[in-house]
């Protein structure tokens, strides 16, 4: 908490004018505090939902899979063999390899269960192709080659890739949008703090108009006040926030069990911020602290405009 | 230095409390703001601290005719004068010291500027050992002199004051007088209004006074 004994105290410069530790000013510092911590919880939650999304999609697109369907009368080990043939033939293609069923059974053990026996089950495999070029890969090819094997059926995870994307695009939006009204209502409480600072500061204000105190110096006086407020409160909100995301991952990656932790990664990959998000997040800091200095330097302004002389 | 004619105040549709006042008042002058309580020296005091238009009338100051004047004008004639208010108005949080530096601050000063002045101030006017302490634990006489020490660290050219000896004992207020009489000696123009008659006696300056609404100059 050094920084901000640092930013309370300025002992080389002469008492602010106005007076800094009030209730108002206190009970505006924590506003701010929760309002920068929601603000960066959703901006992280959209940098890992963003995340997320795109490493799925590129995932996906580097591989397709063929699924062959368990149907009377064929033998699914040749019918394996002959896939994994077909599809090394095609180009752009790296490797195709089917799943053995101990492997099936690890992919499906997270949302299954650990008891899962698929020895028994007459469940569809699947060959696993890796595409080298996902871009050029002749995928045409492949799935009209495929005929020749009864129940195989190319998925190329399109359609799966296309709804992921639609979803995460709603996420981002929705999210956003929660980013602006909190943006919105902080300043707005801003707004309302300033005012009634200002009105239970009038004699202040009156008696630097009567010493000779232009409306600029008195606007900067309160536009600084409400900087180190603004400040203070998003450094406390900014910093909780990546605490918070500290935790979490440290969470989900040593208590959880197995699992779940397993579903999670799965689902959102690793609760893991780069720098590069910390970063991202902490600008959230300033970018609040000057809009609460520049709102409230607005109100103040408007304030002395509204006072005559 | 200062000239109103037929100055007239109401505040918004109340009675007229100021009514077609004329006089002048010379560059180095003292007088005092004589009547009775609610006679209207505050009102007026407040027209030539410019914080009131009248709503009659012109007047000028400084040799500047104040309706033609525009905000930053009117504000660079207000820092040629200084006030000292009735109910002090020093601000509860900044101490002493603060307090009378606190028209150079406004003017931009740094602290490095005008400490040597108002430390200088603040022990001619007796308030040396008290620089550091707070309003609320200075008696009223303190106060008073602090409030006065505001006035004049910025060297005004007028000086006003609302009864500056209405919350002291005759000893200090005699004592307050001799210091704006030694401020007038260097030049400062200076109006006193004051219903003391007591003092007013004493220091046989001229007094503009306020009766009815109207004044008489004596
Ligand atoms: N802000 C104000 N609004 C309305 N009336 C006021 C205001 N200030 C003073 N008055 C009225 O003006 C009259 C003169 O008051 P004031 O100038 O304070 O007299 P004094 O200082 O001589 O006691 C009084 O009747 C008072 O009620
Ligand atoms: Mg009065």
């Amino acid at each position: 908490m050094n920084i901000l004994n640092f930013l309370e105290k300025k002992d080389i410069s002469p008492t602010p004018i106005v007076p800094t530790q009030t209730l108002t000013s206190n009970t505006l510092v924590f506003l701010i505090a929760i309002m920068t911590f929601l603000s960066a919880l959703t901006f992280g939650g959209l940098i890992l939902v963003q995340k997320s999304a795109s490493a799925w999609s590129s995932d996906i697109s580097r591989e397709v899979t063929i699924q062959i369907m368990p149907i009377e009368g064929e033998l699914m080990d040749a019918n394996l063999r002959l896939a994994e043939t077909i599809a090394q033939a095609t180009s752009g293609v790296s490797n195709a390899q089917a799943l053995s069923i101990e492997e099936s059974e690890a992919l499906l053990k997270p949302w299954l269960g650990e008891e899962l026996d698929l020895t028994d089950l007459n469940i569809p495999r699947l060959v696993v192709v890796k595409l080298s070029d996902p871009l050029n890969a002749d995928l045409l090819s492949l799935k009209n080659e495929l005929k020749i094997i009864k129940g195989a059926r190319l998925d190329t995870h399109d359609a799966w890739r296309d709804q992921l994307n639609t979803m995460a695009k709603t996420i981002i939006i929705s999210g956003m949008l929660i980013f602006l009204l909190i943006v919105v209502a902080t300043l707005l409480a801003v707004f309302f703090a300033t005012r009634s600072t200002m009105s239970s500061s009038r004699q202040t204000v009156d008696v630097l108009h009567f010493i000779g105190a232009s409306n600029r110096f008195v606007a900067k006086e309160f536009g600084s006040r409400f900087l180190r407020i603004g400040l203070k409160g998003s450094l406390i909100g900014g910093i909780s926030a990546i605490i918070f995301y500290m935790l979490l991952g440290f969470i989900t990656s040593s208590y959880l069990p197995s699992s779940s932790t397993e579903q999670i990664t799965a689902l959102f990959g690793t609760f893991s911020l780069s720098l590069w998000d910390i970063f991202a997040i902490l600008s959230l800091v300033p970018i609040i602290a000057l809009l609460t200095a520049y709102t409230s330097r607005l109100t103040v302004r408007r304030f002395l405009k509204q006072i005559a002389w | 230095m200062i000239e109103f004619n037929n100055v007239s105040l109401r505040y918004g549709d109340g009675p007229t409390i100021l009514r077609d006042i004329s006089f002048s008042i010379k560059k180095g002058s003292f007088h005092f703001l004589t009547g009775s309580s609610g006679a209207g020296k505050t009102s007026l005091l407040r027209l030539l601290l410019l914080s009131l238009k009248p709503s009659e009338g012109k007047m000028s100051m400084l040799g500047q005719e104040i309706s033609k004047l525009d905000r930053d004008r009117l504000l660079q004639l207000r820092r040629h004068i200084g006030i000292v208010f009735q109910e002090f108005k020093l601000l509860d949080h900044l101490s002493t010291f603060e307090n009378v530096a606190l028209p150079l601050r406004v003017l931009g000063q740094q602290p490095k500027e005008y400490e040597e002045n108002v430390k200088e101030l603040l022990n001619w006017v007796g308030l040396g050992e008290r620089m550091h302490a707070l309003p609320n634990v200075l008696s009223g006489g303190e106060k008073q002199r602090a409030a006065i020490a505001r006035a004049v660290i910025s060297r005004p050219d007028i000086l006003l004051a609302d009864e500056p000896t209405g919350n002291v004992d005759p000893e200090l207020s005699e004592r307050l007088l001799h210091l704006f009489a030694e401020l007038n000696r260097m030049g400062t123009t200076i109006i006193i209004a004051t219903h003391e008659l007591s003092m007013i006696k004493k220091f046989n300056y001229p007094q503009i006074a306020l009766k009815d609404g109207g004044i008489i100059i004596r």
